[in-house]
């Protein structure tokens, strides 16, 4: 049962994608949003009837193979189309499917009415189903192709409101850097090719563990799936392109954060943890990209502005504590992480859209103020996810974080103390930016009128049930998701995962505990400097170099614009004007006079007379055959 | 039998057109008629093609000048089965095109489609290297006439160039062939045994690098391209280039061993030097024809370097990839003379926000754009992903290139698709600039749809291209 499940669940959002792109205006907008919507639930249950009958199984015997035909095979090279089902890509399909399920119901009521509803649930479906290939694939190469798939889906939606050209801007720009991924990651898997001859997983895991491979071998590997995942869950120096993603709908948004994509390097390592190991370095190397990006998001986003840039960066910060928990090998909660935060940052966006979709598409939080009043509801479930987020217990994301931080003390490495240093810092920040954005928005007077028209629909200011529902539950699994693993008394998530990744560090209850205290009191201590900046009026970072260096969010953007874009840009229209032209002007004004013969024998050609064409090249070749035979 | 059937069909109805008394509006419905029919004889050819067989299939032979050694002889690998199927699909394309348009001078025009057509097959099927030489001139002369009569604006100058480069490449070649089969006695492609020598193996080269074409010799190729009627450009880049790959693939490689090695370290360089100069260009034209032509010379270095890698993986992705390229390539061209006619311009600066109301026509450019691009899971990305691993045997600094190139890719064809159809609607797009409708959309989704199929399976072609060990498969980089 568990392969079938999962064949559905792939499938599932594929055909949606497909009928409705192919039904195109025989069907009605709202039907397209019920189609898209059916077709990743179905894939939900799909997924749901695969873990269940996987749960049957005892641990040993949780990992099946599917293989439907070889899709890819040249010489002696063969990559089956085939999925992998088994604890790891279980979790992934239940969170993408699930809360990728909610978040396009949701769209059902944050999209109507807009022009071209079809093809954005049909991009939905792709996306999702792009995601789903990305974590069931069963080898490298479909993996690299979800990976791939993932980014067109991404470019397809950023760039959904094609008239504005600032969306297309963000849209090609996470396409490339993603595309850049796609190319590092795919440079590590052709010297997997030259060196174990396959792309199976088992085939590579085993070269890897067993050591027949040279540490460089290994290493570069590692490296070009590292450089694949930091593009894909924008971790520095590949994280430009997420902040201009949400140029994007806001669902869109929420899918990319939560669901889909930006997960999908913390996936990557924890699927293919028997490369790292081997290459501890480079896992290393992970763990510091993800303690930079978790440092520098959480500064950034106290100065941003934007309400879903503020959450953008947060989940920028919180994917980089994933790279760390992965980074020390503390795979389960990485994993674990990465389920919470699916619930409470598809909550934020979500959320957020509804403030949004209240206020007639404002996202300036300066012009955002007492919404408690006038949404009661979207106040409450932001605060959730808002708290959920900063870690404070017992909402989700309390249990996932501390489980990380716990992992740093229980390295006990030099490593493992500045990962912990760095990680409560980050804990600061995320109460600080966290809360700023939350008492800008909820608290004080109200700065704009709300839409008109909204009492019309007759939903009380706060959105219609298709988008209240989504949120309502998301708000729920905020509440209750950390349950999973409570330190000292339970782990099931871990135990779960076991079979598949096995943790290589493991803290005690005690330091489980010790460090959520800490932990909470740095994220309490976050919240009220938050709160008496607010009180008092004041921004928390104030005018100066360090604001300006924020804002200009460390002048990445800046810095590749002048090595890398502008060079490209210039090179190419040199190469045109300077090489190129010359070249192919040149060499006809060089064989000027044969040129006019030529031209004079053309005239001929069109004429029919073939003939003296025919003499020349005969004549000529006679001649240049007898050279070459007397010449050698 | 099917051989030489695939190929006179559309040289027979070549002929009854220019000699037979039929009405004028006759023309474009036999053309339809003889190319459908090639097309019907080549997906029959398919179900029964034995893919295991090391056996010719569908082959004929028939002696010709004994004296020499030269015989009609025709037939097919696997490969050779794919290139013709190209052929065949993208010549049905076009040709369709062009009575959707309504080419002037029917009597002249549609014959020598056809004439280019079957030439094209000649060149596919030959086992004889006279045989193979014949086609590859025949298949030329049409494409002197197509451009200079039904050309652009300076289609005079373009063919001129064009003539040019192609002549000196063809007289070396002819120059070698001679010589290959005089000093062995035979013209015939199995019973040939290997040369070594430097200058007749260079005659080859020549001719299908400037065919292909390969740096340096790809100057005929922006004015060609642009010059020509667009439906002959889409035959240009998607197909003739491929007479090239099939000429180094089943000459070259498996005669010339020896020069192949001594010559590999500059010939994949040049290849190497052609994806990325194509690609870089392609990112700066103003207008969609260049980026079409630019992006196929990219591409055809790409393919090169598949070739030139000479192992199992390259050589198998080579093939895949000439399809691949082949059809995209088409449907583009294709699609941008549907857009000139539409706004009358292909410059990118004066189009844009064309996806608004015409979702057939937005839904097309962009899929087309994606395989353009090889976005992954596309046959696309299956072709270059297995001809990049199979060149990095030869050296990962080939593969390197090759990965930057697919940035490279992605953000010429973002660019092109985002100047046609995103952002500010262009100067020349007005509201008479209609959706595509019904015959144009069956020219180009057969394409795309055949694309399709190939994502979901790439393994059809690149599986099935050579029977046993690819010609010439050197023992670098045997993957087992």
């Amino acid at each position: 049962m568990n392969v079938y499940g999962a064949w559905v669940c792939l499938l599932a959002p594929l055909a949606g994608f497909v009928l409705i792109m192919l039904a195109g205006g025989l069907i009605t907008r709202t039907q397209a949003g019920i189609l898209s919507t059916l077709s990743v639930f179905v894939g939900f249950a799909g997924a749901l009837v695969s873990f269940l009958a996987t749960v049957g199984e005892d641990a040993e015997h949780r990992s099946e193979l599917s293989t439907a035909w070889t899709w890819l095979g040249a010489g002696g090279f063969e990559a089956g189309l085939e999925i992998l089902v088994d604890p790891l890509s279980l979790v992934m399909m239940l969170v993408v499917t699930g809360v990728g399920g909610l978040i396009v119901l949701y769209s059902t009521g944050y999209m109507a009415g807009d022009d071209e509803e079809r093809r954005y649930f049909a991009y939905m479906s792709l996306f999702v189903f792009s995601m789903l290939m990305l974590v069931q694939g069963g080898n490298l190469l479909l993996l690299l192709v979800g990976w791939g798939l993932v980014g067109l889906a991404s470019y397809l939606l950023i760039g959904f409101h094609h008239d504005r050209p600032s969306a297309i801007a963000a849209a090609k720009k996470a396409f490339v850097i993603n595309a850049l991924g796609d190319a590092i990651m795919a440079l590590g898997l052709f010297l997997a090719i030259a060196k174990i001859g396959s792309l199976d997983y088992g085939a590579v895991f085993e070269a890897a563990e067993s050591g027949e491979l040279s540490s460089t071998t290994v290493n570069l590997i590692a490296l070009g799936l590292l450089g694949g995942a930091a593009a894909k869950s924008a971790q520095i120096p590949f994280h430009t392109w997420l902040p201009d993603a949400m140029e994007g709908p806001t669902p869109v948004s929420a899918l990319i954060h939560a669901a889909t994509m930006v997960t999908a390097g913390v996936y990557l390592i924890c699927r293919t943890h028997p490369v790292f190991e081997a290459a501890p370095r480079v896992q290393h190397l992970a763990a510091i990209l993800g303690l930079i990006t978790l440092l520098v998001a959480g500064l950034v986003a106290l100065v941003q502005w934007d309400i879903k840039r503020v959450i953008a960066y947060s989940t920028m910060s919180q994917i980089g504590y994933m790279f760390v928990a992965a980074g020390i090998g503390a795979y389960g909660f990485a994993m674990f992480h990465l389920v919470t935060h699916a619930f409470f940052k598809a909550l934020l966006f979500l959320a957020a859209g509804l403030v949004i979709h209240h206020l007639n598409g404002e996202q300036d939080i300066r012009k955002m103020g007492g919404l408690r009043k006038a949404m009661p509801f979207t106040h409450a479930v932001f605060l959730i996810g808002t708290l959920a987020l900063v870690g404070i217990p017992p909402l989700a994301g309390f249990w996932s974080k501390d489980a990380i931080l716990a992992a740093t003390l229980a390295d006990d490495s030099v490593l493992g103390w500045l990962l912990l240093a760095g990680g409560l810092l980050g804990a600061f920040l995320t109460g600080v930016y966290s809360l700023r954005l939350y008492f800008r928005v909820f608290h004080g007077e109200s700065a704009v009128a709300p839409a008109r028209g909204h009492e019309a629909h007759g939903h009380g200011g706060e959105g219609p049930r298709s988008m209240t529902a989504p949120v309502a539950v998301l708000a729920v699994l905020s509440v209750v998701g950390g349950l999973l693993q409570v330190p000292g008394l339970w782990h099931v998530f871990e135990d779960w995962l076991h079979p598949v990744a096995e943790q290589l560090v493991e803290p005690t209850a005690g330091q489980d505990w010790l460090i959520s205290a800490v932990a909470v009191a740095l994220g309490v201590a976050g919240i009220l400097l938050a709160r008496s900046a607010y009180n008092a009026g004041r921004e928390i970072v104030a005018d100066g170099a360090a604001r300006s260096l924020l804002e200009h969010k460390f002048f990445f953007d800046e810095l590749y614009d002048v090595t890398f874009a502008r060079p490209y840009q210039a090179i190419a229209e040199q190469a045109r004007v300077l090489v190129e032209e010359p070249v192919v002007h040149g060499s006809l004004e060089r064989i000027g006079p044969g040129g006019q013969f030529l031209g004079g024998l053309v005239g001929k050609l069109q004429t029919g007379l073939l003939r003296s064409y025919a003499l020349v090249v005969t004549a000529g070749a006679v001649i240049l055959a007898i050279v070459f035979l007397v010449l050698r | 039998m099917l051989a030489t059937l695939l190929i006179a069909v559309p040289l027979v109805a070549a002929v009854v057109l220019w000699v037979a008394p039929l009405p004028r509006d006759w023309t474009a419905g036999v053309a339809s008629l003889a190319i459908l029919s090639d097309v019907g004889l080549w997906a029959g050819g398919l179900r029964n093609f034995d893919w295991d067989d090391q056996a010719l299939q569908y082959s004929a032979s028939q002696p010709w000048i004994e004296d020499v050694g030269f015989s009609y002889s025709v037939g097919f690998h696997g490969f050779q089965w794919w290139l013709t199927g190209l052929t065949v699909i993208v010549g049905a394309a076009a040709i369709g095109y062009g009575a959707w348009v309504g080419r002037e001078r029917p009597r002249g025009y549609y014959p020598l489609m056809l004439l280019l057509v079957g030439s094209l097959v000649g060149v596919f099927a030959s086992q004889d290297l006279l045989l193979f030489y014949i086609f590859f001139e025949a298949m030329l002369i049409p494409i002197y006439v197509l451009v200079g009569v039904w050309g652009g604006p300076n289609r005079v100058r373009a063919t001129v160039t064009f003539v040019i480069y192609t002549m000196a490449g063809s007289l070396l070649m002819l120059a070698s062939v001679v010589a290959l089969g005089i000093s062995q006695g035979t013209f015939s492609l199995a019973a040939l045994g290997t040369s070594d020598n430097d200058l007749v193996f260079l005659g080859f080269i020549a001719a299908f690098a400037v065919k292909a074409p390969l740096l340096p010799f790809h100057g005929w190729l922006r004015a060609a391209y642009t010059e020509a009627p667009i439906e002959v450009a889409a035959l240009l880049s998607g197909v003739v280039s491929k007479a090239a790959v099939f000429g180094l693939i089943w000459i070259v490689l498996p005669h010339f061993p020896e020069p192949v090695d001594n010559w590999r370290e500059v010939l994949l360089f040049l290849a190497a030097a052609t994806l990325v100069y194509g690609s870089v260009l392609a990112f700066r034209q103003p207008d969609a024809r260049g980026v079409i032509a630019y992006s196929s010379l990219g591409q055809m270095g790409l393919i090169l370097l598949g070739v030139f890698a000479a192992n199992d993986l390259g050589l198998d992705g080579a093939v895949l990839q000439s399809v691949n390229h082949g059809l995209v390539s088409a449907a583009l061209f294709l699609l941008a003379g549907m857009i000139e006619t539409r706004t009358g311009t292909g410059v990118l600066s004066e189009l844009g926000g064309m996806a608004k109301g015409r979702p057939v026509l937005a839904t097309l450019v962009m899929v087309a754009g994606m395989f353009a691009l090889a976005v992954p899971g596309s046959a696309n990305f299956a072709g270059e992903f297995a001809i990049l691993s199979g060149v990095f045997f030869q050296g990962w600094g080939y593969a390197a290139v090759g990965a930057v190139a697919i940035v490279l890719g992605a953000l010429y064809a973002l660019r092109l698709i985002s100047a046609i159809l995103h952002e500010a609607r262009g100067p020349r797009v007005t509201e008479d600039s209609n959706d595509l409708v019904g015959n144009e959309v069956s020219l180009v989704v057969p394409l795309i749809a055949i694309l399709v199929v190939l994502s979901a399976w790439p393994a059809l072609v690149s599986q099935h291209s050579f029977p046993g060990d690819a010609p010439a498969a050197t023992v670098v980089g045997e993957t087992s």
